[in-house]
C-alpha cells in the first residue's frame, strides 16, 4: 500500500518514509523484544526524528512498534543508580525536552498503539497529537510509576491533565493503574480504538493528511483546560479533595504521590515549557528518596524475581507436562509454565473455596468445587456470578465458558482424576486428616495434595497421606481475587518436584509465590499475628485504642490492628495462641492482652460478623466505633505512651518475628521476607519491606530501640541473634 | 509610649452578602468612602491632618484590589495628604487596622489616623483571590482543613453538641434583635446612601430575631460531607489522631453570616485630640497578637487574650465587656469555657452569627460596639478577639474614659 523510498535504522529505531504520502514511519524496534525508554531509546528517538525531519516533503510522521508491545516505560536499571539531584534533573529533562519536540516538530505525529504504553512509553505516546490504539483488551495503557516511588517524569502529570481534565489525570496517575485499551479510548486517554492495524494506520494516514499543522492544545492560543479552569474553585476542591482521600488511606506515607497532585497543581497554572522543569523537579524529588529506592527493590525486583520463581525449584523435563495435555485455549497458551493440571479440585465452598475455583476457571483450568453443604456450593455459585459480572471484557461467551469450567457438587466421584486437589475446609487439624485420607485416593498418579491452612504445620497435616512427598502448602490469601500472594510451604517430606509444580501453579493463576519452609504459622501467619496481638496487648496496657488503631496507620501499615483483629474475629487470636501452645510448646502465662481477648470473646465481642468486637458497629453504613468499655478493662495506666510510641510497638514486634523467621529458616530467601510482608500482609508498602524498614533505621538503632523495648514490655521484642551481629559489624540486609 | 485614644467609631449597617443584598449595588470602595466621610462630618475633621487611612480588606482583588484605602481616600474628598494602606489579617483586619494605628500613635510616629476596614462579599467571593494557603504543596506540609472543620474540631475536643451551638446562635438573634430595636446600634451606624442621596440602608439587614432551636435543628451540618465522604476530617488526624471522629455541628444558622460593610475608627494622640478640639472616648489600653495550631485554627484569641491581659497587667476579671468574634458559635463557647466568663459578657447585643462577618471590617466594627456598649451602661474596659484564618488570634483591650 504504501512505497518506501527511504529507510533509516539505529538501536531503536527502524524508519521508513514515503515519499507519496509523506509520511515518515518510526517503529520502535529495541534488541530483546522490549522497548524501554533508556539512553539507547533517548538517542535512537532523537535521531530517528532528525532523519525524518531532514526528509524533503514530509508531511507527518507515525511513531509505532515493531514489536508486540510499543513502550513498556523507563529501564528499571537506570532509575536504580540515581541519587544524586543535579544528576537525576538532567536525566529526565533531557528525556521531558525530547519529547517536547515530538509535539513541536511542526508536523503531526501520530502514535500508533499496537501494543502496551506504559510509563514513560505512554508520556511518548501523549507528546504526539493523536493516540490510536489497537482494540485489545491485551493492550494496557497508563501512567504507574507511582508504585514505583516516582511521578511520570516526561511531561504526563502536564500533558494529562491538559486532554482529559485535571479530575480524571489526577485520578488516573494517583492510581498508578493502567487500564485497557478500550477503556483507555472511553476516558480520552487515547483517540481512537481500531479493529485492526490496518484501519489504524489508514485512519493515521487520514489524520495526518486532514490537519497539517497539527499542534498540542496547549499551544494553541487561549487553550482552555477542559473541566475546571486550574485556578478556579473547583480546580481547589480536586486537589485538596484528593490529598485528604490520599492521606486517609496511607497518611503521608506516599510522598510520591502527593507529588504527583503538587506537579499538577502547580505546573497547570503557568506556561507548558516551564511547567515541564516543575515535574522534572519534583521528579528528582521522589526518585533520589528512599522510599523509591526501597520500593523499586521491593516491587519491581523483588517482585519480578518471585513472578520468574528465582532461586525456587523448577520442574525436570520428565514431570513436566505440555501443551497439549488439556484445559481450555487460554491455559494452553501456558505450557511454558510447565505443569497443566489438567482438573483442579478445590475442597470446600467457603470464601477462599469460592475465590479459588473462579481464578483457576478465569485461567482456563478445569475446576471441580466441592462442599458437604449444597447451601455453601450455593453461595459459591453466587459468587463466582459476581465475580464474572466486574470482568466486563470478556464476552457473554467467554463468560459462560468460564463458568462452564466449574463443577459445583456434593459428591466425591467427580474429583477422581485430579492433578491437584487443595483443601480449603475448616482449620482443623482432625478434620483435615479425615479430608485427606478419604479424598486422597481420587488423584491422578502423581498427582498433589495441598492444603490451604494458613498456620498449621504442613507436616503434621501430611502425616494422614499416603504420599507425603506430594503432599504441600498452598497458603492463599483473602480475597483470592485481589491479593496476590501465594504462600508454599514445604512439608519436611514434600519433593522438588511437587515444590516446582506449586511454583508453576503460581504462575498460572498469575500468583506471586513466595517459598517458606515449615512450622508453625508459617512465616506470613506468624507475622500478622504479632500486629495484632501486640495491638490487643496495647489496649490491655491501658493505651488509648483510638490511638493504637492511628499509630498503625501513621507507621505505614494498609490496615490499622483493630480493624482488621474484627475483621478475622478475636477468636483467631486466642486460637493462634493454644495452637502456638500445642505445636510449639510456647506457654504464655498471664499476658494482658491474651487476657483481654477472652474478656472481650466471653462477652460474645468477637468481631465484626457479630457487630462488635473491638469497635461497634452501627447498623448498614458500616460506621463503626471504638467500643467505650475498653478502658475499663484495661490494667493500669502506661507511663509511656503518644502514637510514635505505639507505632514503635506495632513495628518492631514485627520486625523482629520476620528476623526471627530468616534465622530459623522458615524463611529461604531474603526477598521473600519483603515481598510475603508487602503482598500478604499488608506490612507498610513505602517501606519496601521488614528488611528494608530495618536497614532505613540501620540495624544499630534497631537493636537498641529493642533491647529497650524488651526490657520495658517483654522479651518478644529481644533482638534476635542475627540483627545483633549485624548490628556489630553495621552490616545491611540490602546494599 | 503614650497614650493612643479612639475619638469616633463608625460603621455602616451589613448587608446581606448576595446578589440580592441592599449593598449589593454599591462598590466596596463607596462603602468605605461613606464612612471616611462620616468620621470627618462628625468630627469637623481637618483632613489634611489625617496621617494615614488604614483599611483592613481581605480578599483584595476585582472590586477590592490595589490599594482600597487610597482610593477611598481620595474618592472621600480626604486631603492629599491623607495616603492610605490595605492590609489583610484575614478576618482580624478591622481590629489589626485600629492596633496597627494604635501603634503609631503611641510610638509618637503618627499623631492622628483613621482606621477601619471593609468587606463587600456580595460582590468580592471570599477565597476568590486564590493564595498559597491552597496550594497542594501547603496542604502535603500542613494538613490544614477548611474553617468549618476546625470549628467542628473545637466542638469535638471541648464537648459542645449541637443543641450547645444552635442555643448560643438563638440567643445571639435575640441580643441583636433587641438591640437593634432599643437602638444601641444608631450612635455608630451611618446608613449607606446612593448617588442621589438616597437610602440604600439604614440598618443591619442579615439578623433573624425569631429564629428558634427548632428550626436551626433542622439544618444539615455544613461540613459534614466534606469531613466525611470527602474525607478532610482525617487531614486532622495528623495533630489530633486521639479524636476517632469528628462531631459535625455547625451550619449558616450557627456561622457569621455573609454580608457587605464598612467602618472607621478615628485614633488619635492627646494632643491631636485638643488640637482638633474632639473628645476621647477610650483609651487604648494594650494589643496584642498570637499564633495558633493551624489545623484547629481557630483557638487564637486564648492566647491573644492571655497576652492582652498581660500586656494590660489585668485579669480576665477586670474586663467588664468582652466581644468575641462569632466566626462559629464554638468560639464564643470555647471563650466562656476556657476563661470562666459568663454569657452575659460576652457579645451582649449579638455578634456575627446575626449580624455577619464583614471579613475586613468585623474587627473595627466590634471595636465601635463595644465602646457603645461601655458608654452606654457606664461600664469601664472592654476586651475585643477575633479568630483569625492561618491559626492567628488578635485582642485589643480599651478603657472608657
Amino acid at each position: 500500500m504504501t512505497t518506501t523510498t527511504a529507510e533509516h535504522h539505529n538501536a531503536a529505531f527502524q524508519s521508513s518514509f514515503d515519499a507519496t504520502t509523506g509520511v515518515a514511519t518510526l517503529l520502535f524496534a529495541m534488541a530483546g523484544g522490549t522497548n524501554k525508554v533508556d539512553r539507547t531509546m533517548a538517542e535512537g528517538l532523537h535521531d530517528a526524528l532528525t532523519w525524518a525531519k531532514a526528509q524533503a516533503g514530509l508531511k507527518g510522521i507515525i511513531i509505532g512498534t515493531a514489536h508486540k508491545n510499543f513502550c513498556v516505560g523507563a529501564d528499571i536499571d537506570s532509575l536504580v543508580p540515581l541519587v544524586d539531584a543535579q544528576a537525576t534533573y538532567d536525566y529526565v529533562r533531557q528525556l521531558s525536552l525530547l519529547f517536547r519536540s515530538i509535539e513541536t516538530a511542526g508536523v503531526p505525529v501520530v502514535a500508533a498503539l499496537t501494543g502496551s504504553a506504559l510509563g514513560g512509553g505512554y508520556e511518548l505516546a501523549l507528546s504526539c497529537h493523536r493516540r490510536f490504539a489497537i482494540d485489545d483488551p491485551g493492550v494496557q495503557i497508563g501512567l504507574p510509576e507511582v508504585s514505583l516511588g516516582v511521578i511520570p517524569g516526561a511531561g504526563g502529570t502536564q500533558r494529562l491533565p491538559r486532554i482529559i481534565g485535571i479530575q480524571k489525570a489526577l485520578e488516573h496517575i494517583m492510581q498508578g493503574q493502567p487500564v485497557r485499551a478500550p477503556k483507555a479510548a472511553s476516558s480520552g486517554m487515547v483517540d481512537g480504538l481500531f479493529a485492526t492495524k490496518d484501519a489504524l494506520l489508514e485512519a493515521a494516514h487520514a489524520w495526518i493528511a486532514a490537519n497539517p499543522k497539527a499542534k498540542q492544545p496547549w499551544d494553541h492560543k487561549g487553550f482552555q483546560f477542559p473541566g475546571p479552569q486550574p485556578t478556579s474553585g473547583d480546580a481547589r476542591n480536586i486537589y485538596i479533595g484528593a490529598l485528604a482521600m490520599l492521606y486517609k488511606k496511607v497518611g503521608h506515607h506516599m510522598p510520591q504521590v502527593e507529588a504527583v497532585v503538587c506537579s499538577v497543581q502547580e505546573g497547570c497554572i503557568i506556561d507548558f515549557d516551564r511547567a515541564l522543569e516543575v515535574e522534572a523537579r519534583y521528579f528528582v524529588r521522589c526518585a533520589i528518596s528512599p522510599t523509591s529506592k526501597d520500593m523499586i527493590r521491593t516491587f519491581w525486583y523483588h517482585r519480578n524475581a518471585a513472578l520468574k520463581g528465582e532461586g525456587l525449584p523448577g520442574l525436570p523435563p520428565e514431570a513436566r507436562q505440555g501443551a497439549d495435555a488439556g484445559g481450555a485455549p487460554e491455559a494452553r497458551g501456558d505450557h511454558k509454565v510447565g505443569w497443566l493440571p489438567k482438573k483442579v479440585t478445590i475442597l470446600g465452598a467457603g470464601m477462599m473455596g469460592a475465590g479459588l475455583a473462579f481464578i483457576a476457571a478465569e485461567k482456563g483450568l478445569t475446576v471441580v468445587l466441592k462442599d458437604i453443604a449444597e447451601a455453601a456450593l450455593d453461595g459459591a455459585k453466587k459468587h463466582c456470578e459476581d465475580e464474572l459480572k466486574k470482568k466486563k471484557h470478556l464476552s457473554p461467551d467467554k463468560a459462560q465458558a468460564l463458568l462452564a469450567r466449574i463443577t459445583f457438587t456434593t459428591e466425591n466421584e467427580p474429583i477422581r482424576g485430579s492433578d491437584l486437589i487443595i483443601e480449603a475446609v475448616i482449620e482443623k487439624d482432625d478434620v483435615k486428616h479425615a479430608v485427606t485420607r478419604e479424598l486422597e485416593p481420587l488423584l491422578a498418579e502423581g498427582g498433589v495434595w495441598a492444603s490451604n491452612t494458613s498456620a498449621i504445620p504442613i507436616t503434621h497435616l501430611a502425616t494422614a497421606s499416603a504420599h507425603p512427598d506430594r503432599f504441600v502448602g498452598l497458603h492463599f490469601f483473602s480475597p483470592v481475587e485481589q491479593m496476590p500472594l501465594l504462600e508454599i510451604i514445604k512439608g519436611e517430606q514434600t519433593s522438588d518436584v511437587t515444590l516446582g509444580r506449586s511454583v508453576a501453579f503460581a504462575k498460572l493463576l498469575g500468583k506471586l509465590p513466595i517459598l517458606v519452609n515449615d512450622g508453625y504459622g508459617f512465616f506470613t501467619s506468624r507475622v500478622f499475628a504479632t500486629y495484632l496481638m501486640e495491638a490487643a496487648q496495647l489496649v490491655a496496657e491501658g493505651h488509648d485504642p483510638v490511638l493504637v488503631e492511628a499509630a498503625g496507620k501513621h507507621a505505614g501499615m494498609v490496615v490499622s490492628p483493630l480493624k482488621v483483629f474484627d475483621e478475622v474475629t478475636l477468636r483467631l487470636g486466642l486460637h493462634g495462641v493454644e495452637q502456638r501452645e500445642r505445636y510449639l510448646g510456647e506457654k504464655l502465662g498471664d499476658v494482658p492482652g491474651i487476657t483481654l481477648l477472652k474478656q472481650l470473646v466471653a462477652e460474645g465481642r468477637i468481631g465484626k460478623v457479630a457487630g462488635k468486637g473491638f469497635y461497634d458497629y452501627g447498623d448498614g453504613k458500616g460506621d463503626r466505633k471504638i467500643w467505650p468499655g475498653l478502658r475499663a478493662l484495661a490494667i493500669g495506666t502506661p507511663a509511656k505512651t503518644g502514637i510514635d510510641y505505639l507505632a514503635e510497638r506495632l513495628m518492631l514486634v514485627q520486625v523482629a518475628e520476620v528476623v526471627k523467621c530468616l534465622e530459623e529458616g522458615i524463611l529461604r530467601e531474603k526477598r521473600d521476607a519483603e515481598v510475603g510482608a508487602i503482598f500478604g500482609i499488608g506490612f507498610a508498602p513505602s517501606s519496601g519491606g521488614p528488611l528494608a524498614w530495618i536497614d532505613r533505621r540501620g540495624a544499630r538503632a534497631v537493636v537498641a530501640s529493642m533491647r529497650t523495648l524488651a526490657a520495658e514490655a517483654g522479651p518478644r521484642y529481644a533482638p534476635p541473634k542475627l540483627l545483633e551481629s549485624m548490628a556489630e559489624k553495621n552490616e545491611r540486609f540490602w546494599s | 509610649m503614650s497614650n493612643a485614644f479612639i475619638y469616633d467609631a463608625v460603621r455602616t449597617p451589613r448587608g446581606r452578602g448576595k446578589s440580592s443584598g441592599s449593598l449589593y449595588t454599591t462598590r466596596p470602595v463607596d462603602l468605605v468612602v461613606t464612612a471616611l466621610q462620616a468620621i470627618r462630618d462628625r468630627n469637623q475633621l481637618d483632613t489634611s491632618k489625617v496621617d494615614d487611612v488604614v483599611m483592613g480588606c481581605v480578599t483584595q482583588s476585582g472590586d477590592q484590589g490595589q490599594c482600597i484605602a487610597r482610593t477611598a481616600s481620595l474618592l472621600a474628598g480626604y486631603d492629599f495628604d491623607a495616603p492610605g494602606v490595605t492590609l489583610n489579617r484575614f478576618c482580624g483586619s478591622g481590629l489589626e487596622a485600629v492596633n496597627h494605628a494604635a501603634a503609631m500613635v503611641g510610638s509618637g510616629y503618627f499623631d492622628l489616623v483613621v482606621a477601619g476596614g471593609v468587606e463587600s462579599m456580595s460582590r468580592v467571593e471570599m477565597g476568590s483571590d486564590g493564595g498559597a494557603m491552597m496550594d497542594a504543596a501547603t496542604e502535603v506540609k500542613l494538613n490544614t482543613v477548611p474553617q468549618g472543620i476546625s470549628a467542628d474540631l473545637i466542638a469535638t475536643l471541648r464537648g459542645f453538641s449541637r443543641a450547645d451551638v444552635d442555643q448560643f446562635a438563638v440567643q445571639s438573634q435575640q441580643y441583636a434583635g433587641k438591640a437593634q430595636a432599643a437602638g444601641h446600634f444608631d450612635k455608630s451606624i451611618v446608613p449607606v446612601l446612593d448617588m442621589n442621596g438616597l437610602t440604600l440602608l439604614a440598618k443591619d439587614e442579615h439578623l433573624r430575631p425569631d429564629t428558634t432551636v427548632e428550626g436551626l435543628h433542622k439544618l444539615k451540618a455544613s461540613f459534614e460531607m466534606l469531613g466525611k465522604m470527602f474525607a478532610l476530617d482525617e487531614l486532622t488526624k495528623s495533630t489530633y489522631p486521639e479524636v476517632e471522629s469528628i462531631n459535625h455541628v455547625h451550619h449558616a444558622g450557627n456561622s457569621s453570616g455573609i454580608v457587605d460593610g464598612a467602618a472607621a475608627v478615628l485614633v488619635g494622640s492627646a494632643a491631636a485630640g485638643e488640637r482638633h478640639g474632639l473628645r476621647p472616648r477610650a483609651r487604648i489600653r494594650a494589643v496584642a497578637l498570637a499564633g495558633a495550631e493551624p489545623i484547629i485554627m481557630l483557638t487564637g484569641p486564648l492566647p491573644a487574650t492571655r497576652k492582652v491581659l498581660a500586656k494590660a497587667g489585668m485579669t480576665i476579671g477586670d474586663i467588664d465587656h468582652f466581644e468575641v468574634n462569632e466566626a462559629f458559635a464554638a468560639v464564643p463557647l470555647m471563650f466562656m469555657q476556657e476563661f470562666g466568663v459568663a454569657r452575659e459578657l460576652v457579645n451582649p447585643d449579638g455578634g456575627a452569627i446575626a449580624l455577619g462577618h464583614p471579613l475586613g471590617a468585623t474587627g473595627a466594627m466590634l471595636l465601635g460596639t463595644a465602646l457603645d456598649a461601655l458608654e452606654r451602661t457606664g461600664k469601664g474596659t472592654a476586651l475585643i478577639t477575633l479568630c483569625i484564618g492561618g491559626g492567628m488570634g488578635i485582642a485589643t483591650i480599651i478603657e472608657r474614659v
